[in-house]
Parts: structure tokens; sequence; C-alpha cells
């Protein structure tokens, strides 16, 4: 369909830099944090050749500040970062989801809590990407597992983040952060999405009423609009409001704006689901050990299955209820302490969830999945 | 795919070596020979001088788990950083050492050649291109990916000025291997 | 277009009086302040379509919703970041930022020191009434000696900031000071900053009537206002006050100003010597 461009190999956060550009981000405020800093310094180098502005803040917070006002602005913005840094960024990332200033914000995770284990890989930030900010809010969490994937989802993150006016978070670890793969990405993977400005009379145009697809239009400064923005609860008039009865309705709007459309939001992998009896559940690099795991207990006559969200929030329930429906026991891969099986452990019922953690800065290899899916197999009486 | 259908090498030395670099040359001569890779790296905080490494895993088609799990190649510039490598080498595997910098090159699990691969570079004006060496050695060694395409990396992947000593580095690297003796 | 500057100003035609009665309490210095900002803005002849308002929180945050423009009332301490990166992001746009004493310098302090040092177009109010209001009075970074606060019930002790001193040590190339006192010449510091091509910061010497003056018994609006003239040191009253209530003499006034390289302008040139093009060139 598109044109490919010869493959080559390229590190995972400068897939990430690199695709933000094509998706038309043209912001960036940064603070340097290990392991995410290639994609500020790619930004750095890349941003001026297409008009396009860097800004090293003095602070995390500053950086997620300044990128909700360049995307008041009406410009793309992104920026960049890892666990304690998303930490400080949580009360700005809360204001883009109360204001529905659509931005992107990728968290290299590492090792927590605290400073933690800088330079080694984990997935310990699952619950604080949904959870971080105070208070219920919207958001989407996507979460890649190789650099190809990194490319394409951080472009579905800017379509995502101004379709939906949503905070978006690109959710990955620091082995895919600085993993160098071979990659055949298109050439042009077509255009992205706009943002969808407002139009028409001032007068009658109100910043927070929504469209026929429950979203508002975005007012551009300078276009005539002057509109107010705040973190404040605030009505269809954008000013706040305290009234009980005009609170629940915009927060009712506000957290149910993405549900009508979850089948465009939501996105998951399914890898020999059909027949599994046991279904292993994993993403990012967890998941790449988890492929080979798969096949490898396949090959041992165990009907194994892979259920990996690409998408993690909201969490595609469907796609997983589709895929586990015959499975008797579902393993969740993480390197965490068990935060997605959380999730899971609702979904499919305790009994049927066992879990699989690793926390000492390693990744999960293959065999320990392995190991995982027999043990689970065993569990079933198959084998 | 399981790891059995990939090819994993390991390049190892300590910070300074230029081990990364030797890495991505690698990988993309493996690339332009058509294949996929993976490759991974220490990644500490910034300072020179402790163990650096540098891994690849190889597929045609697509690369599964990227990370090293058996490996099929390991070159050694520095004793130090030999690390986990043991446990990880296969049956079989090519194991290429600097013979003044690694004493104690890891039990025969495969095929050992002890080379002096520092010297070499150092002969050659300059020890850093050691890198170069061992890259040349393990190349000829394995036989792949063709030695033409490794050149060509290096040819397209380093700077002007060090181009040409890095490709006589590369080179001396297969010469030391076309008379090596001293294979296990 | 506006062509209301032709005409004398009118503060109706900045305010959104929809929003009216305004949130402020009787006697609050802030509208003073509200009032020689519009004016500036009447007097410069900026079009409120292209002027962004951006405020922190606090009894100052809350102005911003009041004027009939493009508005942002941002998170506590930081509307200088947002102001950075719409103004980077919207060179065409005039950008204000309205802060308190404690959004600026307690929270905020990092973004402000660094605003000074990069010198970018942006305009920082900062209105100084020595108190967090709108929690109810609590101690601030300017809070003076001895005075009580909720969270100085035997008196504050602690040192005050000078806000002035601080921006030009950071690098502001533009710094004032004006007392709501001296509502003209506020309106004159206020229109002098935004027409500075840099970071101009301008501290009002407001007062805070409910909360403050009355725990210290620092009497009505006017007597507030009046005390201006006794706790501040205007330049031009030379050392005719004997005892400030601040430690030094406070001077009012344009306290610094240079001419140095604009933040963006400065990047894009630098982006336009490198790459041919460069951000803004649209």
């Amino acid at each position: 369909m598109n044109a490919v461009v010869r493959p080559r190999n390229l590190q995972g956060n400068r897939a990430c830099a690199l695709a933000a550009i094509e998706a038309g981000c043209r912001f960036y405020g940064g603070y340097p944090i290990t392991p995410s800093s290639e994609i500020a310094e790619c930004m750095a180098a890349e941003l001026p050749r297409v008009d396009g502005v860097f800004v090293q803040m003095e602070d995390e917070i500053a950086s997620m500040g300044a990128v909700v006002g360049a995307s008041i602005g009406g410009v793309k913005a992104m920026t960049a970062t890892s666990g304690p840094g998303f930490s400080l960024k949580q009360e700005n990332l809360g204001y883009a989801a109360a204001a529905e200033v659509p931005c992107v914000i990728v968290n290299v995770m590492r090792g927590g809590p605290s400073t933690g284990l800088p330079t080694r890989p984990a997935q310990g930030d699952v619950m604080q990407a949904r959870w971080g900010t105070h208070g219920d809010h919207p958001v989407i969490v996507l979460t890649p597992a190789s650099v190809m994937e990194i490319h394409a989802e951080t472009r579905r993150a800017f379509e995502l983040a101004e379709r939906y006016r949503v905070p978006v978070v690109l959710l990955y670890d620091e082995v895919l952060g600085h993993l160098v793969e071979t990659v055949a990405a298109p050439a042009d993977a077509g255009a992205s999405a706009t943002r969808r400005f407002a139009s028409g009379p001032a007068d009658a145009y109100q910043p927070y009423r929504p469209g026929a697809d429950g979203i508002p239009d975005m007012a551009r400064p300078g276009d005539g609009y002057r509109t107010h923005t705040t973190g404040l609860i605030h009505d269809e008039d954008g000013f706040p409001t305290q009234a009980p009865a005009r609170v629940g309705a915009v927060m009712a709007r506000l957290l149910g704006k993405l549900d009508a459309h979850r089948d465009a939001i939501e996105r998951a992998e399914c890898v020999d689901c059909g027949d599994a009896e046991v279904v292993v559940v994993a993403y990012g690099i967890t998941a790449r050990a988890a492929a080979r795991a798969v096949a490898e207990a396949r090959a041992r006559g165990i009907r194994a299955g892979l259920f990996r969200p690409i998408t993690l929030w909201p969490f595609a329930e469907r796609a997983f209820a589709a895929a586990t429906r015959g499975a008797r026991r579902i393993v969740v891969a993480e390197l965490n302490a068990g935060q997605l099986a959380l999730e899971i452990e609702r979904l499919a019922g305790r009994e049927r969830v066992g879990r699989l953690n690793r926390l000492d800065g390693e990744p999960l290899a293959p065999a320990a999945v392995l190991a995982a899916i027999a043990d689970a197999a065993g569990a079933t009486g198959e084998r | 795919m399981s790891d059995t259908a990939t090819r994993q090498i390991r390049l190892a030395g300590t910070g300074g070596q230029g081990l990364g670099l030797a890495g991505r040359l690698l990988a993309d001569a493996c690339v332009a020979a058509g294949h996929a890779v993976a490759q991974s790296q220490t990644y500490e905080p910034t300072s020179r001088g402790g163990s650096s490494r540098s891994d690849l895993v190889v597929a045609d088609g697509t690369v599964d788990y990227p990370l090293v799990t058996a490996l099929d190649a390991l070159l050694l510039l520095d004793q130090a950083a030999l690390e986990d490598a043991p446990a990880l080498l296969r049956e079989g595997a090519l194991v290429v050492t600097d013979a003044a910098l690694v004493p104690h090159p890891p039990a025969a699990q495969g095929e050992l050649h002890a080379l002096p691969l520092t010297a070499r570079a150092r002969e050659l004006g300059n020890p850093r291109v050691a890198n170069m060496v061992g890259l040349g050695a393990l190349v000829g060694l394995a036989g792949w990916p063709a030695f033409e395409q490794v050149e060509r990396a290096v040819e397209t992947s380093t700077p002007a000025r060090f181009r040409e000593l890095n490709l006589a580095a590369l080179r001396a690297g297969r010469a030391l291997v076309a008379t090596d003796a001293s294979a296990a | 277009m506006d062509t209301r500057t032709e005409l004398p100003f009118e503060i109706r035609d900045y305010l959104r009086l929809d929003r009216m009665p305004h949130f402020l309490c009787p006697g609050c210095g802030h509208g003073i302040a509200l009032r020689a900002l519009l004016n500036a803005v009447h007097e410069l002849g900026i079009d409120r379509d292209d002027l962004a308002v951006v405020s922190g929180i606090g009894c100052s945050g809350r102005l911003s919703a009041y004027i009939d423009a493009n508005t942002v009332h941002a998170t506590h301490g930081r509307p200088l970041a947002f102001a950075t990166g719409l103004k980077l992001a919207r060179p065409d746009l005039h950008v204000v930022v309205i802060t308190g004493d404690g959004d600026c310098l307690a929270i905020g302090g990092n973004h402000l020191i660094h605003a000074c040092r990069r010198n970018l177009d942006l305009t920082c109010l900062m209105l100084n009434n020595e108190v967090y209001g709108m929690t109810g009075g609590q101690a601030s970074p300017t809070t003076a000696a001895a005075r009580y606060t909720t969270t100085t019930p035997l008196g504050n002790h602690e040192p005050v900031f000078d806000a002035c001193k601080l921006a030009e040590g950071a690098g502001a190339s533009f710094v004032g000071r004006e007392v709501t006192l001296q509502a003209p010449a506020l309106k004159n510091l206020i229109r002098e900053a935004i027409a500075h091509p840099g970071f101009a910061f301008v501290e009002v010497m407001s007062d805070c009537t409910e909360i403050y003056g009355r725990k210290n018994e620092l009497g009505s609006s006017p007597e507030m206002v009046l005390r201006q003239k006794h706790d501040v040191r205007p330049e031009s009253y030379g050392n005719a006050v004997e005892r400030p209530f601040r430690p030094g003499p406070w001077r009012t006034g344009v306290l610094a100003k240079n001419e140095r390289a604009e933040f963006g302008a400065a990047y894009r040139a630098h982006c336009r010597a490198h790459h041919g093009g460069g951000p803004g060139d649209v």
C-alpha cells in the first residue's frame, strides 16, 4: 500500500521521535531523564528542520506545562520522561485531561519506586499511567512491543490525542527504548489527523459543547473565539461551575467520551489463542519473551496462546474475553509485582489467573515464561 | 521461531573499546545481507571504564525475542567483560578473545581463538581499533555475514578520518584467522 | 481588526461582562492591577484576539477569566511554564502572565528564575499581596516580618523575597515595581513592560484587605493603599520615609532594563542559520 523505505536499523527512542515528527508534532518540551533522553536529543536535532520548536525546560513539571501551553496554542506537542519524571508530570497531565488539551507523553519505564533502577527495565507504571493524576479522568495508554511498533503507536498516539482531545501516554520499557531493530517503516504512513478547530460564528461557539462524536471542536487562539481554558471543572462555556447538576453532567461526558470510540482506540494482538488451554497476557518486552515461549510450548504440544494488549488503557476487554474464552489458565507476565494482573483477575476471575513477575531489573526471559506456561498447563490436567 | 532459529552474537569488552560501534556495523551488515537484527547493549550511567557489550540477535524474517539467550559467537576484548557469557554459550559456539587481555577465556564449550587483537591494532598505529581487528577475525571465522558487507558498513558508517584505519584493522583481523593455528 | 484603540479606554470593552460580578473581595487591590493591564493593552492597540493571558492559582489566578481575550487558568505555580509553551508555539500572540506572590515565588519559583534567564517575550505581572488569600490567609514568601497569618500565629519570622532583585539577578531584561496607589504609573509601567521585547517582570504591590489587613489591623482598604506611601519607597520619595516595614528601601518604577536577545527570535534565527528555514517563517 505505502512505499516502503529500505530496511534500516533504528533505536526505539529514536523511532519514537521520528514518528512524532511524521505525525505533525511541532513542539517538544523536555527534561533529561534516563532512559528516555534520546527522544529529547533526537527532537532537539530534528524539530528545527521542520520549523518546530524544541525547548529543554527547567524541570519535569515545566516541560509538561509547556506542552499543554503549546497545544492550547494549536500546535501538536509532546514530551517524554521516565518514572520519577512521570510522577512529577501528573498534575499537568490531569489538567490536559480536564481541559481536554491533546498531548502525547512518553514514559520509558525504568525500575522504581523513587530513583529506583534508572538504567534497568521495568513495567511498574501500568497503574500510574492510568491513575497517576488525581481524580477520575480519561486517558489513553499505548504499549508497543518493538521498535517498529513504537513508530506506529507514536503516530497513533497523536491521532488519538487530537481526535479525542485527550492526553495519550506511550508506555514502553528501557529495553525497547534502547533496542536497535531492523525496521521497514513506510515512507509515508498517510496523512495524520489534524485538529478539528472551531469554525463558524464566535458568539454561537461553546468551547465544550460536544460534536456528534462527543468531542468538542477546539478553538485556536487568534481565530476570534477568545475562550477560557481552566483546570477547574467547567461548563460547556468553558467557565467554572460548581452546580452539582452541571458538574455531574460535564463529568459524565468527560469520563464517557472515549466509550463510543473504544473500537477505534483499543488494539490487541492474539497469537494462537483460538484453541489455547493456557493464554499468556504480556506487553512490551515481556510480550516478546512470551511470543517465543508460546511457540516453544506449542512445539512441545502445549496449547498455548498469547494475548498482547497494544492499547493498555482502556483495556481491550472484548478482545480479551474472546481470546480467553476457552482458556483454563491465564498467566499474566510483567516486570512488576502484579499490576495488569489486577485488571485480568477482575475480568477473568482470580481462580483462572496466575502471575509471573520479575522485579530485579532484568527482563523476563522466554524460558521463564515457558516454565510458567508448562506449570499452568500441568494445572489444567492436560499434560 | 525459537532461539535455535536465530544467530546470536556478543561483542564484549570495556567501555571505550568501541564495541557499540562494532555492534552497529555488524548489525548494518546483517541488514544489508537481508536479515532482521535486534541489537542491544549495556546501558549504564555515562562513564568510561566499566564493562561494555553489544548483543545481536539475527534472524531471517523477524526477531521474536530480541535479547540473547544462547550465544553462537562471542568476541571478548577484556577479561572483565566475561560476566554471564559462559552460561550463555551454545554448544560449539565460536569464541574469539584478545590473547593478552583475556588470560582466562571461557572453558571450552566451543571453538576458542585467542588472538593478538590489541597487539595487531597497536601495530597498525592505534590500539583503539582492536574492535575492528576483532570484528574482522570474528566474521572471518564465522564466514558470515559476507565480509564485503561488513567492509561496506565500515565505509559508510565511520567518520572519514578513521575510515582507512578501520578498514585496515578489519582486514588485519581477517588475516589473523586466515593463519590462526590456535583453534582449540 | 480591533479599532477601539482610537477611542478612549473603556474597561467594559475588555471584560467578559457576563462573568460579573467578579470574585474579588471589596477593597482588593487586584482590581486596580487588572484595570491598569487592560488600559495598557488598550493604549498599545493590542487586538484582544491576539492577546493571551495565562494565570496561575490564587486570587490573582482568577483574573484571567474576566478578560475578554484568549485566557488560560493554569495549574498552581505553572503559568510561566504554560506561557512558555504557548509563546514558543505561537510567537504571533502577545502573552501576559498574571501570578501572585505564592504562585510565582514559592511553588513556581523555579519557573520564574528560568523565565528570567531565557528572556522569552512574556510579560509577567506578579500581584504581591503578601498572603495566600484564597486559601484563607497563610504566610507567603513576601509576608512581612511580624505579620500575623493563619500559619504564623505568633507573627512571621521568615525573611521575605525581594522579587525584583531575584528577577534581575536571574537575568530578566525588564524589571519594575509599582504600587496600586499610583494607578497611572502602574498602567505606564505595564505598558512599557508589554512593549519590551523580552521577559518583563513587574511586581505590583497590591493589598489584601479582607484576609491580611484585618488580621493585622492594617485598617480599611483606603488606609491600606495609602499605607503604601510609607511602606514602599517610590524612587521620587528619596529617603523621606524613615521606617518602611520591609527591610531596606523598596524602590518602585523601572528597576532594570537592558537589551538582550529575545529567546524565541534567537532560537528561530539559530535554527534558520543551520537549516535554511526556521520556526515562524510560515
